[in-house]
């Protein structure tokens, strides 16, 4: 009785997986082929080969050059520096305006439309509003000197191009709010406020019901969105090149310096660099679709 | 209807044995001038070269590719590369390829780096500027034309323009600039987090670093001919010394650099720095004119002169309408041309003739070609030209700078 249902149910899934990946072809052959290809072509130089010349032997000669000089772990310790503090710093303040956000249901949409400006508008053009803002003679800067709060430019505090690159922190997290907390957002949402109501009948106080009902609720997408984002944030190179500092650089700004060098033999470090980065990226990625996973079966059956 | 068919085959095989045989009919090396222009009627250019500066696009596609249709019957192509070097590469492989004849390109738009791995490799026709009439205009004894970043020119390019480096300051807040790199030096050092310059490998900061470098050399023309590696370690610490000391007197002690020449021109304009410069001789009036920069700005060069670099067209060894490429490289030098490309709503690029070798009536229209308010004159950039060192030099010296001046090791 059960069995045919089962076989029935099972041929649907495979034809609506047939028809999923046809729907999704063109797309994934791009991805397939601009991405993977440039990764393989990238794996093969900086392995050694050189398109169009006989010079071509297996080494892993720039890899170890990459990860032996001495700029590589300060490189390192910045990118991450960046990537974590923006991601944990995102991360902390999304969870407060999603669930304010769910609270105030009333003021929603005109706060949605609010939190959907900064995903349309490009990392460059706020890395470049934050440079007119924030630098040494920038609007802040004015301002403050103009109210008597500072002495000039020479006396208000380095925000760009600076040691703790407050700069590009600003400029991410500023970014990567609303994408977090549009992604807690939908689970909140999904969940209905009918767990929370349970736990006020029980009398739990406002941190219990935050600490037992909503944060397992959204931990999975919130760790997934914060995999996402410190991914990004770890291999995007606009932003820290123009607000970062000339020297540390971080390893995206790095690999470009390499691989735009005058001098060609300098390219496969590049490359090697761009490899690394990449590995970093997508293990990161791993783990924010492994968090997903958890996440959708949490949502199928719930508790 | 087959026989109609082997006829038109037969024909369009005879025409283009015909058309093979026009341009091979003549040996270009030894031909007359007449039996060139003669032998480039009817032929199409294609002229690669980086098509980022829409400036020059415009001057190319319309103003060059009109004049030569009308006075010679030559179609011209433009195609624009993002990399001149791209095209090399292209060419270094059709080599080894042994394609001989009938490459797709058959003008360049090339100098330095590019140039030197071109001749390295034997990619190049020629020479073949001396043929060219409008020779006659050019200074070759100008160390930045015979000399092109250090690799002899030898007649295998022709130049098209050039463009000298010049400081930029404001004469509201600087009203005596310092003359010389020596008096920059020490105004660097009396006026702290005054002074910036772009990060090399940026081309304008890097420029900057080979200026300090010629301060340090004894003979700046040393480095066109033969010099030892010991001659160029001796003015290369010095330069990197010098720069190192001075770090706690730049922009934010040295801590940083502006990133791009457009970052340091806002840093100027701002009142950050005191100084700017540029590889463009007319950028200071130019940014007067889009309202970036005070009126009261101007530029000059140091007394011991600015380094300048010649551009120049080159034509590759396999190119398909040779002729008519040595007819537009001439063009590209005749008085009109030069002119044209000189005017400051055109390109507003150097020339690259030597304007006193004009008849008199072309010289005053030179002389007389609006300027800008902070450009100098012709005569003042040309009497203060230094020549680019090899770029062995130039890419020793990026290297170096990152090393021991941005590292401190």
């Amino acid at each position: 009785m059960f069995a045919p249902v089962t076989e029935d149910a099972a041929r649907t899934r495979t034809i609506e997986t047939a028809h999923l990946l046809l729907l999704l072809a063109p797309a994934l052959l791009i991805i397939l082929l601009l991405f993977g290809g440039g990764l393989l072509l990238g794996s093969l130089q900086a392995l050694g080969s050189q398109p169009f010349t006989e010079k071509s032997i297996f080494t892993f000669a720039h890899f170890i050059a990459v990860l032996t000089d001495p700029d590589f772990a300060t490189s390192f310790a910045m990118t991450m520096y960046i990537a974590t503090v923006s991601t944990l710093v995102a991360v902390l303040a999304s969870v407060a305006l999603a669930i304010s956000l769910v609270r105030c249901a009333a003021a929603n949409r005109i706060l949605h439309f609010f939190l959907q400006i900064p995903l349309t508008v490009p990392h460059l053009v706020i890395a470049i509003s934050l440079l007119f803002l924030l630098a040494p003679t920038g609007i802040l800067s004015r301002l403050c000197s103009f109210l008597g709060m500072t002495a000039g430019a020479a006396s208000f505090p380095l925000l760009i191009n600076d040691t703790y690159a407050i700069g590009i922190l600003l400029t991410y997290i500023w970014k990567e709010i609303p994408f977090i907390t549009f992604m807690i957002l939908a689970v909140l949402k999904n969940s209905g406020p009918e767990l929370d109501d349970a736990g006020r009948t029980l009398r739990a106080n406002a941190w219990q019901r935050f600490y037992h009902i909503t944060l397992p609720l959204i931990a999975p997408s919130l760790g997934a969105a914060g995999f996402i984002v410190f991914a990004f944030t770890f291999g995007a190179f606009e932003v820290p090149y123009l607000l970062g500092r000339t020297y540390p650089m971080v390893l995206p700004v790095w690999a470009y310096k390499n691989y735009a060098d005058i001098d060609l033999m300098a390219r496969p470090e590049g490359i090697a660099i761009g490899l690394i980065i990449a590995a970093i990226v997508i293990c990161s990625l791993l783990l924010s679709q492994g968090l997903m996973q958890i996440a959708r079966r949490q949502r199928e059956y719930p508790g | 209807m087959k026989k109609t068919l082997q006829l038109v085959l037969l024909l369009l095989v005879i025409s283009l044995t015909c058309q093979v045989d026009k341009t091979q009919a003549i040996d270009l090396h030894k031909a007359s001038w007449d039996e060139i222009v003669q032998a480039a009627d009817g032929q199409t250019v294609d002229w690669y070269m980086w098509g980022g500066f829409p400036a020059v696009n415009t001057y190319v596609n319309t103003y060059v590719a009109a004049r030569l249709k009308e006075k010679y019957n030559i179609t011209l192509r433009q195609v624009p590369v993002k990399d001149i070097a791209e095209v090399v590469s292209k060419l270094v492989i059709e080599k080894q390829a042994g394609k001989t004849s009938g490459g797709n390109v058959d003008l360049m738009w090339i100098n330095g780096e590019n140039f030197r791995t071109c001749k390295r490799h034997d990619l190049l026709f020629g020479p073949f500027a001396d043929k060219l009439p409008n020779q006659r205009f050019v200074d070759w004894s100008k160390p930045s034309v015979y000399n092109d970043f250090g690799t002899p020119v030898e007649g295998m390019e022709s130049p098209w323009g050039s463009a000298q480096m010049v400081m930029i300051y404001d004469t509201a807040r600087t009203p005596e600039p310092p003359g010389s790199m020596a008096q920059l030096i020490d105004w660097i050092r009396q006026h702290p987090g005054k002074f910036a310059y772009p990060a090399p490998p940026d081309f304008t900061g890097s420029v900057f670093v080979r200026h300090v470098f010629y301060h340090y050399s004894e003979d700046v023309n040393l480095w066109q001919g033969e010099y030892t590696q010991k001659q160029f370690e001796k003015a290369a610490s010095a330069t990197y010394r010098l720069l190192t000391e001075l770090k706690p007197a730049l922009w934010r002690q040295g801590t940083t650099y502006p990133e791009s020449p457009v970052r340091m021109n806002t840093l100027f304009a701002d009142g950050e720095i005191d100084f700017s410069f540029s590889y463009h001789q007319a950028e200071a009036s130019r940014n007067i004119q889009d309202g970036l920069f005070p009126p009261t700005v101007r530029s000059f060069v140091f007394d011991q002169g600015t380094i300048a670099n010649t551009h120049f067209v080159a034509i590759p060894y396999n190119a398909a309408d040779t002729a008519a490429a040595m007819v537009t490289a001439n063009f590209l030098l005749s008085a009109e041309a030069q002119m044209e490309k000189a005017k400051p709503d055109v390109w507003g690029d150097f020339p690259a003739l030597d304007i006193t070798r004009l008849p008199r009536q072309q010289q005053q229209q030179f002389i007389d070609l609006p300027r800008g308010p902070a450009t100098l004159s012709n005569q003042e950039l040309q009497a203060h030209q230094l020549p680019e060192p090899p770029s062995e030099i130039l890419i020793q010296l990026e290297k170096g700078w990152e090393q021991h001046v941005l590292k401190g090791r």
